[in-house]
């Protein structure tokens, strides 16, 4: 197995080891989906078609913006990242392994969502389960790459907690996954139209793989990745 | 001898503090070569450029040979075991592990352990194995034995003599003196970002002269003395004390650092 290989692997264990992020990927998120799905469900039966979609928008942005991040500010904001520069390791071996890690992390917790729904609350599964899939690895590839974003930027873990959650929590109310976004007051409805939450939904849901929700996801994706490669060089170079 | 290392001319700043003002350096093939000064000197920073891990001014550094660096502050992922670790640098270096090592280094032992359980002195030793992953030419050690007790730091002086053995140079930046002096062929004194003296340890004993401390407590009061002749001050201390029936309670001797010492020659004599 070569270098890059390995530490794929390894990082797929160290997260597993992590507590933090079983907590942020699987516990929080399965236990949200619990609770919820029985509320929602219940109050309004109508929610049973998005459902699935709701629960995984709420399951992707927890596991990317308050699971991603702290095990980057572990490597980047850290004398770790000049132990990888002194051995050999390249800089961007922890955001590529950290990524990929932490996408099967997310398709695996998104795939329980995907099949414990319908028997417990009787949620419509998506009609075209591979255009479904793909739309969820494409929201979860730009979710964990604003992610990346945060986890390169803020240095320590006390500041990363809190601008994670405000990232975390606008993205999730105003994404129109607990109610239509068109019922939010303008100034609201607009910050709900930019947040990928709102995007990576509509995506998921029957028929919305299309170049009308899809662009806007592209768009973040290139500028995220291009800011990473910047803040990657910078770390290099100092 | 082709050296293993030449500094020239090295300047770097940081800001408007200039740290390294056109520091020269030649450090040779085998040799154990030790970098002193007091804190803020310059010593990281110097080795770090040497190491290519921070961007000087300007300067000419050149370097011939492979190198395995330990650093000061070093840390990695908390929950990855040491054999992970070095599995990991190893793949990257496209280099067997030399079981020898490990064992040498006691990394073995550790091997169960997660990286945020290790000891300090088990960390330093995973370091060490890991700069020495590639079988480096020349191996930088940036205080390899802080914080370590006194089995920690002997165990690995016997480790850096064994790579001295093998033919390995060796640059250590230490606040140790008395480390320095066992260890090392050379040693470099840095000071107001140059260096203020370069040669064997001898060499900075005979200028500088030799300086003890002698600490004693009594009932009454703490006294400090400073000596070059320890026996003799030692017991006329003590027969005065006992003359005048005074308890000493504790009575500690150390060592100026020789580095102190030759800083303190060389502010005396500008003055």
């Amino acid at each position: 197995m070569n270098g890059f290989l390995y530490g794929v692997a390894l990082q797929w264990k160290l997260d597993i080891r992590s507590k933090s992020l079983l907590v942020t990927c699987y516990i929080v998120p399965l236990i949200f989906f619990l609770l919820m799905g029985g509320i929602f469900t219940s109050v309004m039966p109508e929610m049973r078609s998005t459902l699935i979609q709701s629960m995984i928008v709420m399951s992707v942005s927890m596991g990317a913006f308050i699971g991603l991040p702290p095990s980057l500010v572990e490597t980047y904001g850290s004398d770790v990242k000049k132990v990888y520069k002194a051995n050999g390791v390249p800089l961007y071996l922890g955001l590529v392994t950290m990524f990929l890690s932490a996408f099967v992390h997310l398709m695996i917790s998104c795939a329980i969502i995907l099949l414990l729904a319908p028997i417990l609350f009787d949620a419509i599964m998506p009609v075209q389960l591979p255009f479904f899939f793909l739309a969820l690895a494409i929201f979860i590839i730009v979710s964990l790459s604003i992610g990346s974003i945060l986890g390169l930027i803020v240095k320590n873990q006390a500041k990363l907690t809190m601008i994670a959650q405000l990232v975390f929590l606008p993205s999730i109310m105003l994404s129109g996954i607990m109610f239509p976004i068109d019922l939010l007051p303008d100034f609201l409805e607009a910050l709900g139209r930019i947040s990928p939450a709102s995007w990576g939904y509509r995506l998921m849901l029957d028929n919305g793989l299309c170049l009308e929700n899809l662009w806007y996801l592209i768009l973040v994706f290139c500028a995220a990745a291009i800011i990473c490669a910047m803040l990657l060089n910078k770390q290099k170079s100092k | 001898m082709k050296d293993a290392i030449q500094v020239r001319e090295l300047k770097k700043s940081y800001g408007s503090h200039m740290v390294l003002k056109g520091l020269d350096l030649q450090i040779e093939k085998g040799e154990i070569f030790a970098l002193l000064g007091v804190n803020g000197a310059g010593k990281t920073t110097t080795l770090e450029c040497i190491e290519g891990l921070r961007k000087y001014d300007s300067g000419a550094i050149t370097v011939n040979g492979k190198m395995g660096i330990q650093l000061q502050s070093s840390s990695l992922p908390a929950h990855i075991k040491p054999m992970e670790a070095i599995k990991l640098f190893a793949k990257w270096n496209k280099t067997k592990i030399d079981d020898t090592m490990l064992n040498g280094l006691g990394i073995k032992e550790m091997e169960k352990k997660q990286y945020i359980q290790l000891s300090t002195g088990q960390k330093r030793r995973l370091h060490l194995a890991l700069a020495l992953i590639g079988n480096p030419d020349i191996i930088f050690l940036d205080e390899p034995t802080a914080g370590l007790d006194v089995e920690g730091r002997l165990s690995l002086h016997e480790q850096i003599r064994k790579l001295k053995s093998y033919g390995k140079t060796i640059i250590l930046a230490s606040h140790d003196m008395a480390e320095v002096e066992t260890l090392c062929d050379r040693i470099a004194i840095l000071n107001n970002g140059n260096i203020a003296f370069c040669g064997t340890a001898s060499k900075l004993t005979d200028m500088v002269g030799r300086k003890y401390f002698i600490h004693i407590k009594t009932q009454q009061k703490d006294n400090t003395f400073e000596t070059d002749n320890i026996e003799d001050t030692l017991i006329s201390l003590l027969s005065e004390l006992k003359q005048k029936k005074i308890h000493v309670l504790d009575i500690k001797v150390d060592r100026g650092t020789l580095e102190q010492h030759f800083i303190e020659m060389a502010r005396r004599e500008a003055e």
